[in-house]
């Protein structure tokens, strides 16, 4: 694994802690609009290092208080995709025929799809919340992925050892389980990590348009209340410039971390 | 010497672009920031706030308000007089107004449209309640209506109810499903509608045959924006000349910005927050799914008494308002409500969890009650960030609050439907509580096909249709403004709905573009959103500016320069290339 790499997955140990530490870190009621003393709009200075938003809360509590919601939900939402993927790639690679014709053209009608008007759509209709924004980011996502496992059960299927198998009476089951998902599972994984950078990124744009759960905050839901209570007018950088960074770091990790995969689990030729 | 003429082409050719932008002469156009959709540019149908200002400027009423004091003053009608028992009156219209197409505006105009409202249920969508006590509306000549009412009414004065062309709406097959939309509309106002891109921009021209004269300026556009943050931006640079309903926050990075004057006035509008009390049609038939426990009054009160006004306004207004009470807003003191002491409702939770615990609503094992939907509009910074606080205080007494921000029109489905448990809303009022008290009536929820009404509060209190019915025929202004006062207290002891604050207007506008706005009332006024239009109407243009022409005339030198620069540039590397071309 090369340093690039590295580094990434030290920032991800990292993200990963502060998200599960928050809790701890942030005091009950410092984030309760409710209960905060603060005068709104400080700017970065003694007592509050990265100032105070439209309420007078922490912007740096916030932005820790963000990462558990943005990690979990890029997370889940990337399993979601990368699994309907590998679901979907594998099937209509290994059956072939109609079911494999009927497969692909689910997933070339998401793939032609923007998956980010679909994401949009998806979330006005369904009740707000996290499970809606995993489930708008997941379904829109899958397409590349199923297309890519399709493409490597292929190959697979078409070495001498799978025939040999089949040959030798092994089933649909007996394939799958254990020639197939054996030598996709590495290219599965690569394209998970991948998928949760875009995944972060996606939850981040639909908090932002203001469709994310507004109980809850992430990053994005910082930046959609940023804009909406005018940090932009008021020159409030120290409330736009924390989360924004935020995002851009933690996708930027995962893509590092992503790439020393690929090229860990490519053979050289 | 090639070089030098290309160079002086190039300054040719850009200040002569830039020459023509600075002699011309541009109309003037004032441009108005909206942010909230239009539901409908048909008069009879259209309910909110931004569709109502447009159509102001389209269409007269028979009689205005005055800028100054709000006084009745001339409209459509010029005089007007009442019978010893009130219950005929006489309009006159004069001779000598015009429809912006030419036409002559008479007395059968008038008649035609109230005519119209009487007779068609769906033109009585907006403003029925005006026309809900007529018998009859009449036009004996061009210049005389009659109006024969059931029973004395106090408002006949203050009939805000748009007058249409009769040459024009008798073609109309179905007010319901027209749009009003053949342009140039025909109006009476001071602007007639020209063009109506939704979502992008309304443009009205200055109807050059208004009767108190043309406006002052060419055009008047509002021009949408996704959200006020953009509008602010576009206003801080110059885009747009004027923007109303500002967040506090917008208000204060405006301050001591050139070029810009910010007027802070005390707003004829309220916020509320409305509590399902079990909403009805007008037939009796259950309508939407509102929760059921919010039916007794108890609750209601409860949750009201939950709510920490002070603290919102303080930090969800920033200041910019005043603590909320009756349904009229201190703008109109005569018939402004507040509670008096041993009516009043203080900010207590202990005492709501006494009560709910008392109406039968025990805590579970989580410590919550029961939960309730919240809805409100995705994008209104009020609601974002009220919904916070009210989570907050509904936790505080044992009930979850499930938060819905949604879009404008889906909240407008919500609250027609009554598929909301509590929903933030707010109304503009008029000078006489008329409107505002008579939303809250039986009559005014919606028919059995859930259409037709007004109300969003689904509110029907046979004490308060007494009274209500009671002060529409009571001349006495001393009783009435008592029954006024009475009602607002029946409405704050069953809370259909929390009047949370009355909102300070916050506008701002482009002063070294336009020199002065009328406000209304005269001191410590509004601009935009008034009982009339006179913020539009007499609004008077800044000095023919030098400022903008010379700005347009720096980037057309700082372009020439550059352009002259590149030029030589280029030459230069040109001849070089040719010189080691030779040299090889």
């Amino acid at each position: 694994m090369n340093r690039a790499g590295k580094a990434g997955a030290a920032v991800l140990a990292v993200a990963a802690l502060v998200a599960v530490l928050a809790p701890l870190l942030v005091p009950a009621d410092a984030l309760d609009v409710t209960r905060v003393t603060d005068a709104p709009w400080r700017p970065p200075g003694a007592g509050h290092w990265l100032g105070t938003d439209h309420a007078g809360r922490s912007v740096a509590l916030l932005v820790l208080q963000g990462t558990g919601t943005s990690l979990f939900v890029g997370l889940t939402a990337a399993v979601l995709s990368v699994g309907i993927g590998t679901l979907v790639g594998v099937l209509s690679g290994h059956f072939g025929g109609l079911a494999a014709g009927a497969l692909l053209r689910v997933t070339d009608f998401f793939l032609v799809l923007p998956s980010l008007v679909l994401a949009i759509a998806l979330s006005t209709v369904l009740p707000r919340g996290l499970g809606t924004i995993v489930l708008a980011i997941g379904l829109t996502s899958w397409p590349s992925t199923a297309r890519m496992v399709r493409a490597q059960t292929l190959t697979i299927e078409a070495r001498p050892f799978v025939e040999r198998a089949r040959a030798l009476g092994g089933g649909h089951t007996h394939v799958i389980g254990r020639h197939v998902l054996p030598s996709v599972v590495p290219l599965v994984l690569v394209n998970a990590t991948l998928a949760v950078a875009s995944s972060i990124v996606a939850e981040s744009t639909l908090a932002f348009l203001g469709l994310g759960d507004p109980t809850r905050i992430s990053w994005g839901a910082l930046l959609h209340q940023a804009q909406l209570h005018g940090a932009v007018p008021q020159r409030a950088w120290w409330f736009l410039l924390p989360p924004g960074v935020a995002i851009v770091v933690v996708v930027l990790a995962f893509t590092l971390v992503g790439r020393a995969l690929e090229a860990v689990v490519t053979p050289r030729r | 010497m090639r070089v030098k003429l290309c160079v002086l082409l190039a300054v040719a050719t850009t200040l002569g672009l830039a020459a023509p932008a600075a002699t011309a002469q541009a109309p003037v156009i004032l441009k108005v920031a909206i942010v909230q959709q239009i539901d409908s540019l048909n008069p009879f149908l259209a309910v909110f706030q931004s569709s109502t200002e447009i159509n102001k400027l389209m269409y007269d009423y028979l009689t205005a308000y005055s800028a100054d004091d709000q006084a009745v003053v001339e409209g459509l009608a010029r005089r007007w007089e009442a019978s010893p028992d009130k219950l005929t009156w006489t309009f006159t219209v004069p001779d000598g107004k015009k429809w912006s197409d030419g036409e002559p505006i008479t007395a059968h105009d008038v008649a035609f449209t109230y005519n119209l409202m009487l007779t068609d249920e769906a033109a009585r969508t907006a403003n029925g309640s005006f026309v809900a006590n007529f018998e009859s509306v009449t036009a004996p000549d061009d210049r005389t209506v009659v109006i024969r009412t059931k029973a004395p009414q106090v408002t006949m004065l203050a009939l805000d109810v748009p007058i249409v062309p009769r040459h024009v709406w008798e073609q109309v097959g179905s007010v319901k499903d027209y749009a009003n939309d053949r342009m140039p509309v025909v109006g009476s106002g001071p602007f007639v509608l020209t063009e109506h891109v939704p979502g992008q921009f309304i443009k009205l021209r200055a109807n050059e045959g208004y009767w108190r004269g043309a406006p002052k300026y060419d055009e008047l556009h509002f021009v949408y924006f996704q959200n006020s943050d953009a509008a602010v931006q576009a206003l801080a640079k110059g885009e747009i000349d004027l923007v109303n309903r500002m967040a506090p926050a917008q208000f204060d990075s405006l301050e001591g910005k050139a070029g810009v004057t910010r007027n802070q006035a005390q707003g004829r509008r309220f916020t509320e927050l409305l509590i399902n009390p079990g909403a009805r049609t007008r037939t009796g038939e259950p309508i939407g799914d509102g929760h059921p426990a919010l039916r007794d009054v108890r609750v209601r009160r409860a949750i009201a008494q939950a709510i920490d006004l002070d603290a919102l306004v303080d930090r969800v207004n920033h200041g910019y308002a005043e603590k909320g009470a009756g349904l009229v807003p201190p703008v109109f003191a005569k018939w402004h409500w507040r509670p008096e002491p041993g009516q009043e409702r203080p900010f207590d939770p202990d005492a709501a969890n006494a009560a709910l615990d008392a109406a039968g609503h025990p805590r579970g094992a989580d410590g919550t009650r029961f939960s309730l939907r919240l809805t409100g509009r995705a994008g209104r910074a009020y609601d974002e960030q009220a919904a916070e606080h009210l989570k907050r205080s509904m936790s505080d007494i044992g009930i979850a609050l499930d938060v819905r921000l949604v879009s404008d029109n889906q909240l407008n489905e919500a609250t027609t439907a009554a598929t909301y448990d509590l929903a933030f809303s707010g109304w503009a009022t008029s000078v006489d509580p008329d409107f505002i008290l008579g939303l809250h009536t039986c009559a005014q929820r919606p028919g059995a096909d859930g259409k037709g009404g007004t109300t969003d509060a689904y509110f029907c209190d046979e004490t308060y249709d007494r009274l209500y019915a009671q002060q529409l025929s009571e001349f006495d202004e001393g009783r009435r403004r008592d029954l006024v006062r009475q009602m607002q207290a029946r409405f704050y002891d069953q809370v259909p709905a929390v009047v949370l604050a009355y909102d300070n207007a916050l506008e701002a506008y482009r002063s070294d573009h336009f020199a002065r706005f009328t406000t209304q009332p005269a001191h410590g006024g509004v601009i935009m959103a008034q009982n009339g239009v006179w913020g539009y109407y007499q609004a008077e243009p800044a000095e023919v500016t030098a400022a903008r022409p010379r700005g347009w005339g720096g980037f057309a030198a700082a372009g020439a320069a550059m352009a002259a620069v590149l030029v030589a540039i280029v030459a230069y590397a040109l001849r070089r290339r040719a010189t080691a071309g030779e040299r090889e």
